[in-house]
Parts: C-alpha cells; structure tokens; sequence
C-alpha cells in the first residue's frame, strides 16, 4: 500500500501551509481500514502500558475495599476524584462531534469518530460509579431519626423510592446508552463499507451492526436526522446528569455548600477537558498514527479557539463563584471558601488554577502557536491535568468533611493526603479508559470515513483575485 | 442557490444610503410622535423631581422598583451588539453581516438609555454627588468604593466607551461612501468623518486589523457589564434569593437572549421600512432564530439552576421568596407569563425553519421573549425585597405609579427615536461588510447541485 502522505494533497500557503489536507475520496476507505486492520509495534506498547495502570487499579481498588468497605464515605473520597474526571472527559467527549456537526464545521470531519468513540468509555463508567453509589451516604441521617439532622441537603427534596442510588444510576445508564447509539448511526456506513474487507470477528461484527445499511437516499437521510435528535438529545442529557453527579456527589457532601452555578462551572470543564482529550488524540494520530493525511493543522486552529473560549468561560463560572461567597462576607460560606480554596488544599486550588486557566490561557492566546498542532494539544493536556486536580481537591474534600448532615460547615476540616491504594486507583482509572479507548479503535475506524468522503465535496482550493484560498460549501 | 439577488455596487449605494439621502414620509411624524412620548415623560421626571420619589411606587423596604429593572433590561439589550458583531466577526459568520451595525447601534443608544435610569430612580438627581465624593468628613461617611454599585458606571462607562469605538471603526469606510455622495454641508462633515479614507490596501488592512483587535478586546467588557449589574444583586446577602453564584453567567445570557432577540425585530423593522429586502433577507433572519434556540436554552438552564439551588438550600426566608414568585398574586400570574414569554413561546416557534422565515412570527416570538425578560428582571428584583430580609423587619407590597410607568414607556420610545435619527444620517446596514460578502461569495458544484459557498482565507 502506498504511503499515506502519497494518498493526499496539502493546501495552504505562508502562514497557512499545512492547514488543511485533501485525501483522494476514492482511497479513504481501503487506507483507513488497512490502519484500523493493524497492530503497530507502538499500539501493542500502549496497550500494555494501559493494561498495566488498569491492573495497577484494581488492585487498588480491591485493597481499599477489603480494609475499608463501603460503610463510610471518607476513604473513597480519591476514588470518586478519578471517576469524576473520567466521566467529566469522557462523557462530553461525544458531544464534540454532535455540537460540531451541528454547526456544519468541515474542520470537525476528521475529529468525529475519535470523539464519538469515547461512547464505549461511557458504558465501562457505569461499572465504575457502582461503588460509588455504595460508599455515598443515604440521604436520612441513620443516627437522628426525628431530629432536626434527619436528612442533608439533596436534590431529590421529597426523596422519591430509590433516591438517589436508583435514580442516579438510570442517569449514568441513559447517558450510556445514548451516547453508544450515536457511535452505532454515526459509524454504519463506514462499517457496513468495511464488511468487504474485514476477516474474523469484525465481519461477524459489522454485519450485525451494519449488515441493514445499503446507503440509500432514505437510508442517509434518516441517519443525519438519527444523529441530530440524538446529538440535542444527548446535550440536554449529559448536562442533566452532571448537574446531578456534581450535585449529589460533591455539593450536597459539604454542610451549607449551596453553590448554583457549581453545575455550569463542571458542564464547561467538561467541555474544555474533552475537546483537550481529543486534541491530544488527534496529535498522537498524526504524529506515531500514520493519519497526517487526513488531519491538517486546521481541526487543531479551530479547535484551539475554541478551547481558549471555554478556558476563559471556566475561569468566569469559578470567579462568579468565588467573588459572591468572597464578598458575602457569611462566616458559614467562608468556611467553605477556606476548605476548598484558601486553607488545606490551597497547594491543590493553585495548581488547578495554573494548568486549567493560566497555561492553556498564555498557550492560546499566541497566534504562532495555535496554528501547531502541537501547541493547541499541550494546551489540552494542561486543561486535563488542571481537570484531575480539580476533581481531587473537590471530592476528596466533599468526602471527608465528617458530618454531612451538619447544617453548616462548622469549622475547616484538614486536608485528606492519598495513601498508595488511592494513588493505584488513581493511575487505574486512567489506565482503564486507555485500554477500553485502544481496544475499541481496532474494532470501529478512528476517522470517519463518510464524513471525510463528504468533506472532500464541500471543500477544495480555488483562485481569488491573486491567490489561492479555501473555498467551503455549506449545504442547507 | 444563493439566496437574493446579485447586486452591483450602484444598487447596493443606491438601496442602504435610501434612508439618508431620501425622508421616507412616514419618517418625520413617527418622530414626532415619539418625541411627544419624551416629552410626557420628561414632565413626569420633573414633577417627581419637584415632589420627590413618593410619586412613585417605591417603599421601604421596596427601595428598587421599576426604574431599576429597566436599567438591567436595557443594559440586557446592550449585549446584542458585541453578541452580534464581536463574537460573530470573531467565528467568521458570514450570515451576520447585514445585521452587525444594527446590534452596534441598539448597544450605544440601550446603553445611554440604561444610564438614564439610576439617574431617574435617585430621584433628585444631583444626590448622585453623595456617591461620587466624600461629603461628611466629620462623621466619616465615605463612598463605599467597594460596592458593586460603584463598578457598576465603570463598567458601563468602558463598555459604552468601546462600544462607541467599535461603531466609528465600521463606520469609517461608509463616511466616505457617504463622502462621495453628498454634497454641501453633509458633504463636509462625512469628509471629516471619513477621515481622508481612501480604500487603499493599508487603510482596509488598518480597519480589519482594528476591528478584530477591538472585538477581542471587548469581549471581556462585555461580560464584564452584565455579571457587575447581576453583583449588584448577588453580593447583597442579606436578600436570600439575590445571594445566588449562577447570577454572574445566568445575566449575561439573559442579556444576549434578549439583546439578539431585539435585533431581529430591528432588523425586520428596518427591512419592511426602507425595502432592504435584498440585504436583510430570510436567511439572515432565520440564522438569527437558529442561534437564538441555542441561547434561549442556555439561559433556560440558568433559570432552572438559579431557581433550584435556591430550593436547595431549604432557608425559610429564601423559600417564602419563592413562595412569592410562585403563589401570591400576581406574582403568580407574572411568573407564568414570564416563563412562557420567554421560552416556551418562542423557542416552539423557532423550531419550525418555515416559522424562522416568516417575519410576522418572527417578531411575535422576538417581542414575546423581551416582554418575558423585563418581568424577569421584575420578578428578581421586586419579590425578593417585599419580603423580610436579614437586617430588615418590614414588609410591603409595591405597585408602580402612572409616573414610574410612563418613565419607562418612554425610554423605549428614546431607543426607537434614536435609531430612526441615527438612520437618517448614518447606514444602519454596513456597505462594506455587505459587498465584502458578496465579494466572496462563490458555488461549488457537486453533482447536480448547486452549493453555496465561501472564500475564506483561514
């Protein structure tokens, strides 16, 4: 097979050079399953280094599970920071795709199927929330029946049968469910074109999946009308239930953290955090991937405005935040303010706001830089590390403030340092979201095949006045 | 297809410069009645300045009534410009075009109006040296400089400031439009205007160069404006359901919901007015309904959130407020208006492409959502101080005065007449953002269709 770069032309000139990329529609197919097809040396490495963190978590978690139990928040206050940003980078990841299909950017062509695959991750978070739901707290306080404290501040106000451990766990399989039947619609023409060349059990594989699909007018039709309900669908949903996961699992733990815009603030980290992911992703594809073919430096320029958007739009949510308890002046918020800002884990909060707003911030800002594709990906990578500090100091705080059916934070609560099984954990849910990542991009295409077939239709370079510039259709 | 017609430079000179080289006859009498409307008003503030604010409605502890939620829904309206023109330039969205200096010019002219208002609601308006200078040295009565209420101006001030820049910068090409054809005195002054424009490479470079520099740079100002104004409310903890963290994004979404909401119906105005039927056409409107569904839903999640945690907390003095907005009478009544005015109506129709481009429903879904968002800034701002509070022990009620309502009949009256003035002597749709449009507007065949295209240098 001829090389990837011998399949595609480049366009752009001067500070544009590189910026978008033309593959041949007719060879997209058979060169982007030939590398879905293939065991790199690099990959098998990858997968072996993510096996290892996931292993390295289990271990962690039976550990903690086999000395602490489930009867008592406190020691799994690390556990639930680890989920939180799996579920916060990997439940938007989708999204990303649906939002810029939405808005009909050609720029988001070769991003959509590495965005929709973090699908597959959604269903493995459901596994991972189970002890979570375990270790929380019920709403009625046990130990004072009758009293004052029979019940801490919760969402669920009339407590419904099976709130909050039903109720929360139907959002996480919903979400699931959803975001897997986007991946389904979105990847079925590109399955059901790969079903000539797959072997073994992704033929058995596609058929199933695909074997319907004949790509018919009515056929197209009916997909993009399926990924588009399904895309507001899964907007409202995933901002439901992190509205409800933030809520209950961080909020409603601390005595008096009353905190409105705390959902928003987690919805747009989320945001910022996936589209870093997914940069990250596309850096690692057109570098060791062998796809620099089908990924120019414009996904990363447009992608990096963006990020720069949300980077700022997330600082925004965090100071409306701070300034209102900060000015309040109300003994009970300042509490607050000191446990989580100023006081245990201010090491924590500085480091959060240093790689989640200060270095994406100065990184983006910088024209030169956002037409790398390196720069825009470093940015994300320092959004995801601010990300997972944020999530440490927030619930490893929320779990371990003592009494969370108290009504206010009475006094500030010392910070909680993790022990080894907290650090596994750590490193295993990481590992486990790489390894269910790595396997599933040997089983569906990681660059969507239709999307860049169509692309190169509505896009192509032409002539105006002196010069050479892109031209882009938009179709009704 | 492209939609319209193509049109030569002529035309387009000919079409947009119609309501500055030609009075429509319509022009003068609506002035004039809207001048009458100023006029009234200006002898309501009069009287009140004469008697003092117990000509209105306003009380202890309802010390914030009409004015003030006036004052907030014009700065809301002010947002449309930047919303419009900044961000839009900044996205390259080539549909927003015809409609940046409408959005530009509603933000001056709402911005100058909402400045009015702290100024009426003082009552007698030279008090406001009381807030600007020390005055009692010996008691130690200083300014807070520490309030909101004192951010407040300079936020405006810098926004009204920028905004004002933002508008002369697009300008400057059309003076000399403008320049080339008139003659005598109106000749003189948009040479002076246009200041020596010629069109050559630099200068365009110049004023592409500064007008993306300018929307970056207002951008901050802009959020700025609107999360200042929510403070105003959320620092004072002593009102339960003021003291919220969501105000800050839960306003300034408001005000953009609100602002390009206004547009829209400004836009449909200016096109049935002056016949720009080629140059604010279906297309534009409908984009416009398209972006809007996507604010109206973000801002409908601020409401949910703001109206939720403030359940959440279960603090009896926020909950009788809430018991207020939602079962005393006519709170009541006014929170469902405001709800389905501002939501529900308006987003149902903006589902429909078909309803999109239909300008009647149009502008019964944009009218619809800026009633719902006045009621809204009444709705936070009144049953929130007739309740007690933490350091107060009074209750009341409040209703409006004939003189408060006529004040703020007549600020939209102001807004009105100020934009038909200002399009008399200036374009309210940009010439050169619209040719340039034209300009790189291309196709692109695919099979047998016809797809419209863009040139686009990034």
């Amino acid at each position: 097979m001829a090389s990837s770069a011998e399949h595609h032309q480049g366009g752009g000139h001067g500070q544009h050079a590189g910026m978008w990329v033309f593959p041949r529609r007719e060879e997209v197919t058979s060169d982007v399953s030939g590398k879905t097809f293939a065991m790199p040396s690099v990959y098998k490495l990858a997968l072996g280094i993510a096996a290892v963190l996931a292993a390295l978590g289990v271990v962690g978690f039976a550990i903690r599970a086999s000395s602490d139990g489930f009867g008592s928040p406190g020691p799994w206050g690390y556990y639930a920071a680890i989920f939180s940003f799996v579920f916060m980078v990997t439940g938007a990841a989708p999204l990303v795709a649906c939002a810029f299909r939405f808005t009909k950017s050609h720029w988001r062509r070769p991003l959509s199927r590495v965005s929709e695959l973090f699908a597959i991750v959604g269903v493995v978070n459901i596994v991972l929330f189970i002890p979570l739901l375990l270790a929380m707290p019920p709403i009625k306080n046990p130990d004072a029946q009758g009293t004052d404290l029979e019940v801490r501040r919760t969402l669920w106000f009339e407590v419904p049968i099976g709130a909050p451990y039903t109720w929360d766990l139907l959002c996480f399989v919903g979400l699931a469910l959803c975001s897997v039947a986007i991946l389904w619609l979105s990847a079925t023409p590109d399955m059901a074109q790969a079903r000539a060349t797959a072997t073994g059990f992704r033929r058995g594989l596609y058929t199933a999946l695909a074997g319907w699909w004949y790509g018919t007018k009515r056929q197209w039709n009916h997909q993009k009308a399926g990924l588009a309900l399904l895309g507001a669908f899964y907007f409202m949903l995933i901002i439901f239930v992190q509205f409800i996961f933030i809520t209950e699992f961080a909020m409603s733990m601390v005595p008096f953290w009353k905190d409105s815009v705390l959902p928003p603030m987690y919805t747009v980290m989320s945001f910022q955090t996936s589209l870093g992911l997914i940069l990250i992703v596309l850096f690692i594809m057109r570098k060791w991937g062998g796809y620099e073919g089908y990924l120019g430096k414009a996904p990363f320029w447009s992608a990096s405005k963006i990020l720069l958007g949300l980077t700022l739009l997330w600082t925004y949510h965090l100071f409306a935040f701070f300034i209102t308890y900060w000015y309040g002046r109300l003994e009970v918020e300042q509490n607050i303010l000191k446990y989580l800002f100023t006081q245990p884990y201010l090491p924590l909060f500085l480091a959060n706001m240093l790689f989640s707003f200060l270095v994406p911030f100065l990184m983006l800002i910088w024209n030169p830089l956002r037409r790398s594709a390196w720069g825009p990906s470093l940015a994300g990578l320092s959004a995801l590390v601010g990300a997972l500090l944020f999530n440490l100091r927030t619930f490893a705080a929320a779990f371990n403030t003592g009494n969370h059916y108290e009504f206010a934070l009475s006094h500030v609560p010392a910070a909680v340092l993790p022990d080894i099984w907290d650090i596994f954990m750590v490193l295993g849910g990481l590992g486990i979201v790489a390894l269910v990542y790595l396997v599933s991009a040997k089983v569906f295409p990681l660059i969507s095949i239709w999307e860049v077939k169509e692309g190169t239709l509505y896009q192509k370079m032409d002539t105006f006045v002196r010069g050479e510039y892109l031209v882009l259709a938009k179709p009704e | 297809m492209q939609e319209g017609r193509v049109l030569s430079t002529r035309e387009m000179n000919r079409d947009l410069l119609r309501s500055i080289l030609d009075t429509p006859r319509w022009f003068w009498p609506v002035v004039t009645v809207l001048g009458l409307v100023l006029l009234i008003a200006a002898i309501a503030i009069g009287i009140m300045v004469n008697r003092g604010l117990g000509v209105t409605g306003l009380n202890r502890p309802v010390a914030w009534g009409f004015f003030i939620t006036n004052f907030v829904f014009w700065i809301g309206i002010s947002h449309a410009g930047v919303m419009l023109s900044a961000i839009l330039r900044l996205a390259k969205a080539e549909w927003r075009r015809p409609a940046t200096r409408a959005a530009e010019v509603l933000t001056l002219f709402s911005l100058m109006t909402a400045m009015i208002m702290p100024i009426v609601h003082t009552g007698r308006p030279w008090r406001i040296l009381y807030w600007v200078f020390p005055y009692d040295f010996a008691r130690g009565i200083w300014p807070n400089i520490r309030t909101p209420l004192v951010w407040d101006p300079s936020a405006i001030l810098t926004y009204l400031t920028s905004s004002t820049l933002f508008v002369i910068i697009a300008l400057i090409p059309d003076f000399a439009v403008l320049r080339d054809h008139t003659t005598g005195i109106a000749h003189r002054v948009y040479s002076v205007l246009a200041m020596g424009w010629e069109g050559n490479a630099r200068q365009w470079k110049l004023q592409i160069v500064a007008g993306v520099l300018l929307s970056a740079l207002i951008l901050p100002v802009f959020v700025s404006v609107h999360s200042i104004v929510s403070w105003d409310f959320g620092m004072a903890a002593s009102v339960k359901s003021w003291h919220s963290t969501v105000f800050a994004p839960y306003f300034v979404v408001g005000a953009v919901h609100s602002g390009v909401s206004a547009v829209a119906f400004a836009l449909i105005l200016l096109r049935w007015c002056y016949g720009w039927q080629d140059y604010i056409r279906h297309e534009h409107i409908d984009a416009l309904g398209r972006l809007l569904i996507v604010v109206a839903t973000g801002w409908f999640y601020f409401l949910v959130m703001e109206i939720l945690f403030g359940m959440y907390g279960r603090e009896p003095d926020e909950l009788m407020v809430r018991q207020t907005q939602f079962t005393y009478w006519p709170y009541n009544a006014w929170f469902i208006v405001f709800v389905i005015t501002t939501y529900f109506i308006p987003v149902i129709l903006w589902l429909s492409r078909a309803w999109r481009r239909n300008l009647w429903i149009m502008s019964i879904a944009c009218i619809s959502v800026n009633i719902g968002m006045w009621l809204e800034r009444f709705l936070i701002i009144v049953p929130g101080l007739i309740n007690k509070q933490l350091f107060t022990f009074v209750w009341a009620d409040y209703r409006p005065s004939i003189f408060e309502i006529i004040i703020v009949a007549a600020t939209f009256a102001l807004v009105t007449m100020l934009m038909l003035l200002f399009s008399r002597v200036f374009p309210l749709v940009p010439l050169y953002d619209v040719k340039e449009g034209d300009v790189l507007k291309t196709q692109v065949q695919i099979g047998r269709r016809t797809v419209p295209a863009t040139f686009r240098e990034d």
